[in-house]
């Protein structure tokens, strides 16, 4: 009986699991330290100078009905490959509580520490994914406030690549090494060989040396190769950091890596918060745009979620006062995300501010809803399990289960319709 | 005369002889002991007075003083934060100030060997400022300020316990939180005229407390939890202590003492328990019981001897730092102003979770998100292997090493440069045979000794004899 039970059970999720997955991969883009999201992704050209700042114009897009920031034109021409979300809600204005949140979908404040969702995706796709390349990779370098692996462990947190992909050698850690030539290393390994005579560990430190050799002298070398592309293609994404590390990321998931995440830091701006985005978020646009435009004309943005935002949002209401002379401080109450491909419809948007940005009007979104939205779409069932070492198997996300914590998955930017017996 | 002589003939012959046949060498005796003791590698002047000292009692006087070093002594305060969560940031949420005062304070108790019960007591009973009454970060350092999430702490931490089901919590049901004008500090204090539960406390033993009014009902708690009787209090330790020393409790997970986990070696439990007890609780006494064990003695072997265990993170990251004379810089991100700490600090010695580096994270340093030894995770990935292989940073502090630079201004011969490099990343002299094996590599590739020395270094730092403690 039990048998018959478990086939049916098994039956069913292949049914269903299968439909389900429309993503393989994820981008997620993330603006550490925080993005203003009036001056991006909900501009109130009309709340008057105290609000916008130097930005009191915006940018239609090619979708009727939707504006952006007037600092990002290029990705208003192409508002039908995106969506976004505007009315992101957690309330927490310090750094690592919204990092906590945003990269978890946990709440803070419980017993147990979570791991965030790139770590998770890497677990639940272990069996599946079977590349040389690590399943969760950091362009280049993870947030590091909080333990990224969480209680899943050492195997399960980001490789950060490490390097500057904007300059003309991207040293990855571990990848290249501008000391060390493959003749040179095999030679070292052969002595290393001869060295050690004691059996101690020496099996399973063989093996896993023997994988990291075909790591780094295989074809990932050449992936991370920027020199092999086009100059066309390089400049398209902006020799910039954020626009170099787009382009990274494309690579990566185009080998079929599962979770790929751009960290750029710089967006904590209180103070000169104008003249520091008159830049930033100009490589910004160029390099969303290009990564939206190169991963459609590849057939990959299908398959490919693109996530962009950060910790939380800023003041909407600029600081003009000393010490901060026009800058924006920060806020959890409401911001934006946008979010793309891997089954998330274009041409949309989920929830509203209020008139001057400071409050959610309608539809707030909580972070276990976008993640949980995420998991949904790459085949991982939200309402799951992860195992804890001495818990047992805790929720995958415990606030979806909470109805003061969760408000709904995004299943109105979806096609999965949404199950009867959700709320 | 004539038998003075042969007296100090017969004690040299027997300092030759004393390492039994079933102990282990006195070269992997010294790298154990300071691995396990101090987190640190010896240095090349140790090794080689060590190795020459043939006085019987060498081994008993080497742990004397490592135990009682501030290199021993800051190791053990490492072992505590840890399992006391000790963090500026999430989700402790000690801050700086807090971090530095609580370190200080768990120092100051190894330092003068307070007593385990009298210790405990302490940081029970603590309240006060965050700031200035050290132990009271214990309380602070939750983000969910109940008496229940306190109580389950205190079972878990003091008596291996994971699922309490008493209400024992009630002597924790008095302490409240209210902060002052200085940024991110909190008085804790006691509110004893509160209202006497309705019902009674009950231990899982059976034991009943009584609560009085106007009293701190958390001593009564405490008088019980370490009174001689309860020996469970000190076996939880004894087995701590133990699995500090071999990677592995005589209860394993130490933190999880139940009906159905028993110990694998129960006469050793009770003999050291008897002890400890015998000896007031004294930490350092315990200590020194263990490394003196015939068990810590013991050859390396995968059964009845001593199990080698990967290196923690923490050691790792140092080892490679004195290995090759270059330190990595650390500094705190919270809150503003940054802290800096001054050059060639231990990563052992940061006590401070949210202080980090990538290097650090990749070797698995303890978050220090909750109490459980578990959280250590020394499991080796390939991916620290290949930042050990082929990571241009730690290449290039191979090839910019003080330490290198300086063997090969000393030494022009491949023996001497062997030896020098072996002492230093190994703790052990050279043997024949490898010095062989490097004149053939060095010839067939034509390297000059300066080459040769940087590969000898990478071999013995990708070497399993390195990663290990054994």
């Amino acid at each position: 009986m039990r048998t018959i039970y478990l086939t049916i059970i098994l039956l069913l999720s292949l049914a269903f699991g299968a439909n389900a997955q429309r993503a393989k991969s994820v981008i997620l883009i993330y603006l550490d330290g925080g993005p203003s999201q009036t001056d991006t992704f909900d501009p109130k050209p009309n709340a008057g100078r105290n609000y916008t700042g130097s930005y009191n114009k915006v940018c239609k897009t090619n979708v009727e009905g939707i504006e952006i920031g007037q600092k990002l034109p290029l990705l208003a021409g192409i508002a039908d490959k995106y969506s976004l979300v505007r009315s992101l809600t957690h309330g927490s204005n310090a750094h690592e509580t919204g990092h906590y949140a945003m990269i978890t979908g946990d709440t803070s404040g419980g017993a147990v520490v979570y791991p965030s969702f790139g770590a998770v995706i890497s677990y639940k796709m272990k069996d599946s994914y079977k590349g040389i390349l690590p399943s969760y990779i950091s362009v280049t370098s993870a947030n590091s406030r909080f333990n990224e692996g969480g209680f899943l462990g050492n195997e399960y947190k980001s490789f950060d690549t490490g390097g500057r992909p904007e300059s003309a050698a991207y040293e990855v850690e571990g990848v290249v090494n501008k000391y060390i030539d493959q003749e040179r290393m095999n030679k070292r390994m052969a002595l290393l060989q001869k060295f050690e005579t004691e059996p101690m560990a020496k099996r399973e430190l063989d093996s896993l040396r023997a994988i990291n050799m075909e790591f780094i002298w295989g074809e990932s070398r050449e992936l991370f190769n920027l020199a092999n592309e086009p100059d066309s293609v390089r400049q398209r994404y902006g020799k910039s950091r954020i626009g170099q590390s787009c382009l990274v990321a494309r690579k990566l998931v185009e080998a079929g890596v599962p979770f790929v995440n751009v960290r750029t830091t710089g967006w904590d701006t209180h103070k000169k918060h104008f003249q520091k985005m008159n830049s930033m978020l100009t490589n910004l646009d160029k390099a969303l745009s290009a990564l939206l435009i190169d991963l459609d004309e590849r057939g990959l943005l299908d398959s490919t979620i693109v996530l962009c935002g950060g910790e939380f949002g800023r003041t909407p209401k600029v600081l003009w006062e000393a010490p901060w002379n026009g800058g924006r401080a920060h806020f959890g109450r409401v911001f934006s995300y946008l979010v793309a491909g891997g089954g998330f419809q274009g041409g949309k948007v989920v929830g509203k501010s209020d008139k001057t940005g400071e409050n959610v009007a309608e539809r707030p979104v909580q972070p276990c809803d976008l993640i949980g939205t995420v998991y949904l779409l790459m085949g991982i069932d939200p309402y799951g399990t992860l195992p804890h070492v001495s818990e047992g198997d805790l929720p995958i996300l415990p606030s979806l289960l909470n109805n003061k914590k969760s408000n709904g998955l995004l299943y109105e930017i979806i096609d999965v319709k949404k199950p009867s017996y959700e709320k | 005369m004539r038998k003075s002589l042969i007296l100090i003939v017969c004690m040299a012959l027997s300092a030759a002889q004393s390492v039994a046949s079933n102990q282990c060498r006195d070269e992997v005796f010294l790298r154990r002991v300071y691995l396990t003791v101090t987190g640190a590698l010896p240095n090349s002047q140790e090794c080689v007075s060590f190795l020459d000292n043939e006085s019987p009692k060498r081994r008993e006087a080497l742990v004397n003083r490592l135990i009682q070093s501030e290199l021993g002594l800051k190791y053990m305060q490492m072992h505590w934060g840890d399992i006391l969560r000790i963090k500026s940031e999430f989700p402790s949420n000690l801050w700086p100030n807090g971090v530095q005062a609580y370190n200080r304070w768990i120092y100051e108790q190894l330092l003068h060997n307070v007593p385990y019960d009298e210790m405990v007591r302490k940081l029970l009973i603590s309240e006060g400022s965050n700031f200035r009454a050290p132990a009271a970060n214990f309380y602070r350092g939750f983000q969910s300020r109940t008496p229940q999430n306190y109580y389950a702490n205190i079972n878990l931490l003091f008596l291996g316990n994971r699922n309490c089901t008493d209400n024992g919590y009630l002597c924790f049901s008095q302490m409240k939180f209210k902060s002052t004008k200085e940024w991110k500090e909190e008085i804790i204090y006691l509110d004893i005229h509160k209202e006497l539960p309705w019902h009674k406390v009950v231990l899982e033993d059976g034991t009943q407390l009584e609560l009085r009014r106007d009293t701190d009902w958390r001593e009564e708690y405490v008088n019980w939890l370490t009174s001689k009787s309860n020996r469970r209090f000190a076996e939880v330790m004894v087995n701590r202590m133990w699995y500090w020393v071999f990677g592995k409790g005589l209860v394993h997970e130490p933190d999880d003492w139940r009906e159905d986990n028993k110990p694998s070696n129960p006469e050793k439990l009770k003999e050291l328990t008897d002890f400890f007890v015998q000896h007031n609780y004294d930490l350092r006494a315990l200590l020194k019981k263990i490394l003196l064990s015939e068990e810590f003695n013991s050859p390396m072997a995968p059964e009845g001897g001593y199990i080698p265990q990967r290196l923690p993170a923490e050691v790792i990251v140092d080892a490679l730092a004195s290995a090759t004379g270059i330190w990595s810089r650390y500094s705190s991100r919270v809150p503003e102003p940054f802290t800096f700490y001054p050059p060639a600090t231990r990563a052992t010695h940061l006590g401070d979770a949210t202080v980090s580096s990538s290097e650090l994270e990749l070797f698995g340093k303890v978050s220090r998100d909750v109490s459980l030894e578990s959280q250590r995770n020394n499991s080796i990935t390939s991916r620290q292997l290949l930042y050990l292989m082929n990571s241009s940073a730690l290449e290039k502090r191979i090839r910019r090493s003080p330490v290198l630079k300086r063997i090969c201004e000393q030494h022009s011969d491949v023996l001497n440069v062997a030896n020098a490099i072996t002492l230093r990343v190994l703790s052990r002299r050279v043997t024949p045979n490898e010095v062989r094996l490097y004149k053939e590599y060095m010839q067939e590739n034509g390297l000059t000794v300066q080459e040769l020395a940087f590969d000898i270094m990478w071999i013995q730092i990708n070497s399993n004899e390195f990663l290990y403690n054994h």
